[in-house]
């Protein structure tokens, strides 16, 4: 076993000893938690002003010139790419059912680097990171933030976007490494361009920042939280519902 | 005799008992049935909605925009709440604001979910609904799921969440929409009410700034 790999594995049984040790519930944290919004709106200002000079530019031109049929296959493999981190964290996550989904659907994609979906779509792998397993270990979320070129994300989850490069840096060898470097851009302008008409409607709203930190927050707690806290989250809001209805 | 008073009491016991089990029945089969006919109400109000929309999205694809606008607009006002639209975006501030303001916040609300809907519009004529589970939640409001898929497959499923409620006539009306667990009236009281905060409760510069180039 190479230095890098023993590191890997380490990490790995060390986080499961944590998991283990902890309750599957999960601790509901406050709503926006802000501290840094004076410095997040700036680095807004600077992302959007990227996106529009930049991002937004290059991505519909390559939704324009790139075939349909090209977007969806390089759009396939960027997933693929990153089902490594989903099979670790679902692993650490005691997730069996997603590990053993996602390996096997990267086994079967590989035969043709991720290009192409040979289940058709049939299968849904969850995906899961770091932050996502930090949050199973009833890490709090933490403050939100506007990451410079990444965009929002809450200290937690950027802990685990940074331990997720990590992992793949860890896991491949340097000329997968430096593929991964060249995916970065693309993987930005074909996000980009799938949410298009998202984006460019939250220019328009009143308050962009707030609202952009308002869907990544509620779809993000959506995605890593239990069902307990979908439920609470819904009881809070009916009763303010019936409360205004009366 | 006195076998005669036990047999007369033991029979207004189950006479008594009888009758309130018969209301105890009637009562629960009433609330049972309330519970259903709401459920009914609010998928036919969804899978109605969806219907227009649809049949909208291609009858008036050679409209002038602004023909279009209006066109939607009647269709959105036809099942959406505003007035609770415009009550639970600004919580607490929606008190403070003059009658005027408030109508002027229910009508730029409109336009932002018209803006919304007429970018979704096309895209959702070529897709199909397809309504999964509904739930009654507490006394008045009525959660119905669904499921918009593309029939190719190109694109992922997308889940909905319409959370309905009465009004005064019995129609039932729309107070919010979840895409993908994203609350619409969450992240528009989100943001309105974080306007009003910083500017001490001025609905005018909360309606500048929704009004702002469209």
């Amino acid at each position: 076993m190479t230095k890098k790999y023993k590191f890997l594995f380490i990490k790995c049984i060390t986080a499961a000893f944590i998991l283990n040790g902890c309750s599957s519930s999960t601790k509901l944290v406050s709503e926006n938690k802000d501290p840094f919004e004076k410095i997040n709106r700036n680095v807004f200002k600077f992302n959007k002003y990227v996106d529009q000079k930049i991002i937004s530019p290059i991505s519909k031109t390559y939704i324009r010139k790139v075939p349909a049929e090209i977007r969806s296959g390089v759009s396939n493999h960027l997933q693929w790419m990153d089902t490594p981190n989903t099979i670790i964290n679902s692993a650490l996550q005691t997730d069996m059912e997603n590990t053993i989904l996602a390996s096997a659907k990267f086994l079967l994609n590989g035969l043709t680097l991720g290009f192409y979906d040979l289940d058709k779509g049939e299968t849904v792998v969850k995906k899961r990171d770091f932050g996502s397993t930090l949050a199973r270990l009833n890490v709090a979320e933490g403050p939100f933030l506007m990451v410079p070129f990444i965009g929002p994300k809450t200290t937690r989850d950027f802990t685990g976007t940074i331990l997720d490069r990590q992992n793949m840096a860890t896991l491949s060898s340097n000329s997968i490494n430096d593929l991964n470097l060249a995916e970065i851009p693309i993987n930005i302008i074909d996000k980009r361009g799938k949410m298009s008409k998202t984006i460019d409607n939250i220019y328009l709203s009143a308050d962009p920042y707030i609202k952009i930190r308002s869907f990544y927050l509620q779809n993000r707690r959506n995605e890593i939280y239990s069902k307990q806290y979908i439920e609470n989250k819904n009881n809070n809001l009916d009763a303010e519902f019936e409360k205004l209805l009366d | 005799m006195r076998n005669l008073k036990s047999f007369w009491i033991k029979k207004k016991i189950s006479k008594f008992l009888s009758y309130t089990f018969l209301i105890f029945l009637i009562f629960n089969v009433n609330i049972a049935k309330s519970f259903s006919d709401n459920l009914e109400k609010g998928e036919a109000t969804i899978q109605q909605m969806i219907k227009e929309a649809q049949k909208h999205a291609i009858d008036t694809i050679k409209l002038e925009p602004n023909e279009r606008s209006l066109k939607i607009e009647l269709l959105i006002k036809k099942y959406i709440n505003l007035d609770f639209m415009g009550k639970v975006t600004t919580g607490t501030f929606w008190k403070k604001a003059s009658g005027k303001q408030k109508e002027m916040y229910k009508a730029a609300l409109l336009k932002q979910i018209v803006l919304t809907t007429e970018e979704h519009l096309n895209t959702l004529a070529t897709l199909s609904y397809k309504p999964k589970k509904s739930e009654k939640r507490g006394k008045k409001l009525v959660y119905v799921r669904g499921l918009i898929q593309d029939p190719n497959k190109k694109k992922p499923d997308v889940n909905l969440l319409w959370k309905l409620a009465a009004n005064k006539n019995g129609s039932f009306l729309i107070l919010d929409l979840e895409i993908e667990g994203i609350s619409l009236v969450s992240s528009q009281k989100a943001e309105a009410v974080s306007i009003l905060r910083k500017n001490k409760g001025d609905f005018d510069i909360l309606l500048k700034k929704m009004n702002k180039d469209k």
